[in-house]
């Protein structure tokens, strides 16, 4: 009975502090957690509407598509319809992630209303190496996918950056990344895509 | 095979590519107020990779096994220094009674060693790059620790050649030191676009 | 650690100001030295980095001091660190909560505050031996001192390397970036370069 004594006569502040440290943390955590989830949702707005600007409205998709990584695992995917102020389907959004050089790379990707054309990816979060698979969130990357058509990307070293096909040209020195963000693209798109054409969300046009 | 493959790659990774002391700018602090001699960078280094290999391991299950189900992952930062605190005290009472030589070449470091920025580091690390089993934790962990002990190890190589050298006054000790680690950054920058 | 060199001046205001220049944490105590490499590519993420730890170092050196007289010999360090996690914690929620991008930015290193040399130094040396209000004279000073000079080293690294500061152009036109310094490569050498120059006008002074 000794030792818990001599147990709790050492270490009684360290569990009371951390009782009230805990109680701290969570009170802070209680009161701005409303907070920090606004500014995620806020971002996500924000990062989507400059891919598609006329959209004044996101609204989540219900329907259950799953989509398979890379790995094997399965998970269901984030996917919002776009629509203008006078209620018109202008496109879609689905968020998409995958594993870059650096670490795990998240973007958010926005495609036209039929499911045809690419409107653009956003980063909403990465971690590569500054000034190389960093640029990725660059204008000149980035501007390739617009409009390029929403089917399976390709990687090229080099062609032309200006030319809008389903060719990408990778960024020097960080081809790894680029690759990356392609292979996350092509993974969530083919497989978002072919779900809602076989639910008859979008229609089955050829071109 | 391909699992074996990606283990290896995330090992190289975080020793050669995305090495914590030269990308990261972690385990500086200890390291430049400790003198430069080879046999004690090479004693912390190999001190410093039991905690991170034993830390990143425990704080990884526990945050994988206890914290996510319980969504007390707002305890995160506190549960995993108390994590650390408590494997350098293991890692401490275990060389001493098993390997008491050991002890005494690097037992002075291992008290210094809970504020090391590369042990936390690793542990929040682990959770960022999202990784998501076991065995990946355990080899990124002990890397990370071999990384840390080679980018000191050829740091106190290059100061106690620099001892010889002809450095500016103004620039003795801890200037000299810190640029020579910019300049084996840019070296280790080669090995960007190792990993494929 | 209060140095007197036979001057006149009170215990608080030796406190406060000692941290700014005579004992610069990062520029002459060469302690917690990871922030200054790391997080100052740019001067409003430094400023960001130096304002969460003054409010951490104020804070932990307030409760520590409060403690002083009931710590443990041997459980000391650990009360530390968790009175400094706690911190760091609400630090971390309240960057999250208010300044979302800063807190994106600065992405693991804040929660690596825990583990400044700076802040447990302090504590150790400072606050578990001194009564609150010095204590928290020490924090602001020390904290003050770690922020101006991650702030100096922003600005050298953040103008030379893209010519702006805070968005405001600030070389001439016809300059050309010194990339590099936003890399890794940058931060030790510009570190060191600071530290040789301090190096001189000491020994100026002193001669």
């Amino acid at each position: 009975m000794s030792k818990l004594k001599y147990f709790v006569q050492q270490s009684w502040l360290l569990l009371v502090s951390s009782f009230f440290f805990g109680l701290l943390i969570a009170v802070t955590n209680a009161a701005l957690s409303g907070r920090i989830e606004q500014n995620r949702i806020a971002k996500l707005n924000a990062l989507t509407k400059a891919l598609l600007p006329d959209a004044e409205r996101f609204q989540p998709l219900d329907t259950n598509i799953e989509v398979q990584l890379p790995d094997g695992s399965k998970e269901k995917a984030t996917i919002f319809e776009a629509f203008s102020s006078d209620g018109q389907r202008v496109g879609w959004s689905f968020n998409a992630h995958g594993t870059g050089f650096a670490g795990p790379i998240e973007l958010v990707v926005a495609v036209d209303k039929d499911f045809q054309k690419l409107m653009g990816f956003n980063v909403l979060a990465s971690s590569e190496t500054p000034g190389f698979g960093d640029q990725i969130k660059s204008d000149y990357y980035r501007r390739q996918f617009i409009n390029a058509p929403a089917d399976k990307l390709m990687l090229v070293k080099t062609g032309s950056a200006a030319a809008i096909d389903s060719q990408i040209v990778a960024i020097t020195g960080a081809t790894v990344s680029s690759q990356a963000v392609v292979n996350i693209v092509n993974t969530f798109l083919t497989q978002i895509k072919n779900q809602m054409q076989e639910k008859g969300l979008i229609g089955n046009v050829g071109q | 095979m391909d699992r074996f493959t990606a283990l290896l790659m995330g090992f190289l990774s975080v020793v050669l590519v995305n090495n914590f002391v030269f990308t990261k700018f972690l385990g500086t602090c200890p390291y430049l107020g400790v003198s430069g001699r080879l046999d004690r960078a090479l004693g912390m280094g190999l001190a410093v990779t039991f905690v991170t290999a034993l830390s990143g391991t425990l704080t990884w299950m526990v945050d994988a096994y206890v914290l996510t189900p319980l969504h007390l992952e707002i305890t995160r930062y506190i549960a995993y220094i108390v994590i650390i605190a408590g494997a350098v005290q293991l890692v401490e009472m275990y060389v001493r009674k098993f390997f008491p030589t050991l002890y005494d070449a690097f037992g002075i470091y291992l008290p210094l060693i809970s504020t090391n920025c590369v042990i936390l580091g690793i542990c929040l690390f682990l959770d960022v790059w999202g990784t998501n089993n076991l065995l990946e934790a355990v080899v990124v962990s002990t890397g990370t620790g071999i990384g840390f002990t080679v980018a000191i190890c050829i740091m106190a190589g290059i100061r106690e050649e620099l001892i010889l050298a002809d450095v500016p006054k103004a620039l003795q000790g801890a200037p000299i030191t810190l640029i020579t680690a910019g300049l084996l950054t840019l070296a280790f920058m080669g090995f960007a676009g190792m990993i494929k | 650690m209060s140095a007197s060199n036979g001057s006149i001046s009170s215990p608080y205001s030796v406190a406060l100001f000692s941290g700014l220049w005579r004992e610069n944490p990062t520029f002459r105590l060469l302690i917690g030295l990871c922030p200054p490499l790391a997080v100052t590519t740019a001067v409003k993420p430094a400023l960001t980095m130096g304002l969460s730890v003054i409010f951490v170092l104020v804070c932990s050196n307030l409760v520590v001091s409060l403690m002083r007289n009931l710590l443990r010999p041997h459980l000391r360090i650990i009360m530390f660190t968790v009175t400094i996690a706690t911190f760091v914690t609400i630090c971390d929620l309240f960057l999250k909560a208010y300044q979302p991008q800063m807190s994106e930015i600065l992405g693991a290193y804040v929660p690596l505050i825990i583990v400044n040399c700076l802040i447990i130094f302090r504590a150790e040396a400072c606050a578990s031996k001194s009564g609150p209000l010095i204590s928290i004279l020490d924090g602001i000073g020390m904290g003050a001192g770690f922020t101006i000079a991650l702030c100096i080293l922003a600005g050298v690294r953040e103008i030379l390397a893209t010519g702006h500061v805070f968005d405001i152009p600030v070389m001439p036109k016809a300059f050309v970036p010194w990339l590099a310094l936003q890399m890794p490569v940058g931060a030790f050498i510009t570190l060191g370069l600071i530290l040789g120059l301090i190096n001189v006008l000491t020994r100026k002074k002193e001669s």
